[in-house]
């Protein structure tokens, strides 16, 4: 269980002003001023769930994250996690959580990947029955063995990351943190990831906290999402909730055989709709039509469209989970 | 305690490791300190020649040329490169990996590197200490090797060298608030360097200035093993310059302690 409670994170940012003049000015009178990352985040995430936490670059996420690992203090503002205050007593609550970095390794970069795990072994006081059975175990689910004696520096990314999922995963944690993941690999590894984290979580209800921008990350494997910008919370709750909420969109591609049916077909004068709410445009013999659904039922839109022209075919398509969260992060800006 | 032992030994090996690894780095580091180890002696051997007596400030030439050798020795065992490690950290942000281990900061620090000077006593300690006993039994006509001396320098070394290693660490957590270190690590060591006698005896700066320098921790750092391993520092003398030795590690210990729980909370992640 975790909560977290209006979460605040300042940073004190040194402005220069441009230019030689500005360096040299800065260098004497170093000019400060106070950069709020995180302003106000606040949300809970039950045991055993997957939480994709998304936002646009320079969110916050990133500090928020290294905010519930304890690695940051917060300015102001509380995040316990099964009850445990991160940045109060470090040592004993990194014990129960699991991290990844997918921008950084926490691998011996010179060592053989074997050794990192020794390492870990005993820093985390894993019994060694129980480490050969955890090694075997994430041999199986991340395919470790043909790089295990190979040093860490020689790995390739997607080795690389699989190494360091199975790292944060070795003194099997309670929570597991995965700050972009799938960062940089190629689509059989990401799907190879995905399975092993969904696998991991079924298995022993392993809570996840998942950053991404691969939004197919989220829609396979999130169960909730929290969606922040700015520092601040824009959604809360789960895929279908956000489609509902946002995902109004609808895309009807009619094929139709009328000559100049683009200009038969107003759309905007018969249902009385604002340009925003509706997009048509034509290519060939093809009519694409992208309106709100709220505005105008997708029957109606239909019935008008085949009273007016000549269809041969129509597909319509469901608006997308990246489509909404890019129109999400754009409003936002 | 065994237990702490037993989470902090991995490091004591993967820092052997990490020193195997990079061994030709290794070789061409120690080449440079011998070459600035001979350099000084040239100098002083001019300095020598050129003066009238025999004998400077209690120093004669054959004095002299063993300080110098066992100064080169004493400063490439104590080394610590805590400072310019930490600095990296935070500059490049992969502290961060770091601190999500339940381990002591410091603590890891510390092993890692007491496994790469492990390896580099291991691999020095002899041919040194031996090419040292040959430069005076050849200057001085006897042998002068005595165990127990032997094994204090090394106790006052092992001091030292916690002393060094600590001092760098509080030097270190500077980094937390001008987040890159290099220009102040550079003015650090020449400043150690100097204070420590590794450039200069101590015994010949004047004697105020001596007097505090002895008191000062840098003296505990060079200074002390040396004079001990020389036989200049004998029964109290020895007791007082140890006993400092020992204060200064807990100072340092403690100071390091208390830097880290303020400086943490002034911690920024560079680099996403």
């Amino acid at each position: 269980m975790i909560e977290v409670k209006n979460l605040r994170k300042e940073f004190k940012k040194t402005v220069k002003e441009p230019g030689l003049r500005g360096s040299v000015k800065s260098l004497f009178h170093p000019k400060t001023e106070v950069v709020a990352a995180v302003k106000d985040i606040s949300f809970d995430i039950a045991d055993g769930e997957i939480l994709g936490f998304i936002g646009p670059n320079g969110a916050g996420k990133s500090t928020v994250i290294k905010m519930l690992t304890g690695i940051l203090t917060p300015t102001s503002g509380a995040c316990t996690i099964n009850g445990k205050n991160p940045t109060q007593n470090r040592k004993k609550y990194v014990r129960e959580i699991g991290v990844v970095f997918g921008q950084r390794t926490q691998l011996w970069w010179d060592l053989p990947l074997r050794e990192t795990y020794s390492v870990l072994k005993e820093i985390y006081e894993v019994p060694e029955e129980q480490f050969k059975e955890r090694m075997q175990f994430l041999n199986e689910v991340l395919e470790l063995e043909s790089f295990i004696t190979s040093p860490v520096r020689t790995l390739s990314l997607g080795q690389r990351m699989r190494a360091d999922i199975a790292a944060a995963l070795l003194h099997s944690p309670k929570v597991l943190f995965l700050d972009e993941p799938t960062i940089g690999l190629d689509v059989v590894v990401k799907h190879n990831i995905r399975n092993a984290i969904e696998y991991i979580n079924k298995q022993e209800k392993t809570m996840v906290i998942l950053t991404t921008h691969d939004l197919a990350d989220i829609e396979m494997l999130a169960d909730r999402i929290v969606m922040i910008d700015k520092g601040v919370n824009v959604f809360d709750g789960t895929i279908s909730k956000l489609k509902s909420k946002y995902g109004q969109i609808r895309e009807l591609n009619f094929d139709t055989s009328t000559k100049d049916a683009g200009k038969k077909l107003s759309y905007v004068t018969h249902f009385h709709m604002s340009e925003e709410d509706i997009t048509v445009t034509e290519e060939g013999s093809t009519i694409k039509v992208r309106f709100n659904s709220s505005v105008v039922p997708v029957s109606e839109l239909l019935f008008y469209t085949l009273n007016t022209v000549r269809v041969n075919d129509i597909s319509v398509k469901d608006a997308d989970i990246e489509e909404i969260i890019g129109r999400l992060y754009q409003s936002s800006l | 305690m065994r237990r702490k032992l037993r989470i902090y030994l991995p490091f004591v090996n993967a820092g052997m490791q990490e020193t195997a690894t990079y061994r030709t780095n290794w070789i061409f580091m120690m080449l440079g300190n011998v070459l600035g180890c001979f350099i000084s002696y040239f100098l002083w051997k001019a300095i020598f020649l050129s003066g009238d007596n025999a004998s400077m400030n209690g120093f004669n030439m054959p004095q002299m040329v063993v300080y110098i050798f066992l100064i080169f020795l004493t400063a490439t065992m104590i080394n610590s490169g805590g400072t310019y490690d930490i600095g990296e950290e935070i500059r490049d942000g992969s502290i961060a990996m770091r601190l999500i281990k339940p381990v002591s900061y410091n603590g890891t620090f510390l092993f890692q590197e007491l496994g790469n000077k492990l390896m580099t006593v291991c691999i020095l300690i002899v041919p040194l200490v031996a090419g040292v006993e040959i430069v005076r039994f050849r200057l001085m006509g006897e042998v002068q090797f005595e165990v127990i001396r032997f094994f204090l320098y090394m106790l006052s070394a092992a001091f030292a060298y916690l002393i060094n290693f600590f001092f760098n660490i509080c030097f270190g957590f500077i980094a937390f608030v001008i987040k890159y270190l290099w220009g102040a690590n550079m003015m650090k060591n020449c400043i150690v360097g100097f204070l420590s006698g590794q450039i200069i005896p101590i015994a010949f700066m004047p004697s105020v200035a001596e007097k505090i320098l002895l008191i000062l921790p840098f003296s505990s750092l060079n200074y002390t093993p040396v004079m001990i391993y020389m036989g200049m520092y004998r029964g109290k003398t020895l007791l007082f310059y140890m006993g400092l030795q020992m204060i200064w590690v807990l100072f340092f210990w403690c100071l390091s302690k208390i830097l880290w729980s303020v400086s943490i909370k002034y911690l920024t992640v560079q680099g996403g």
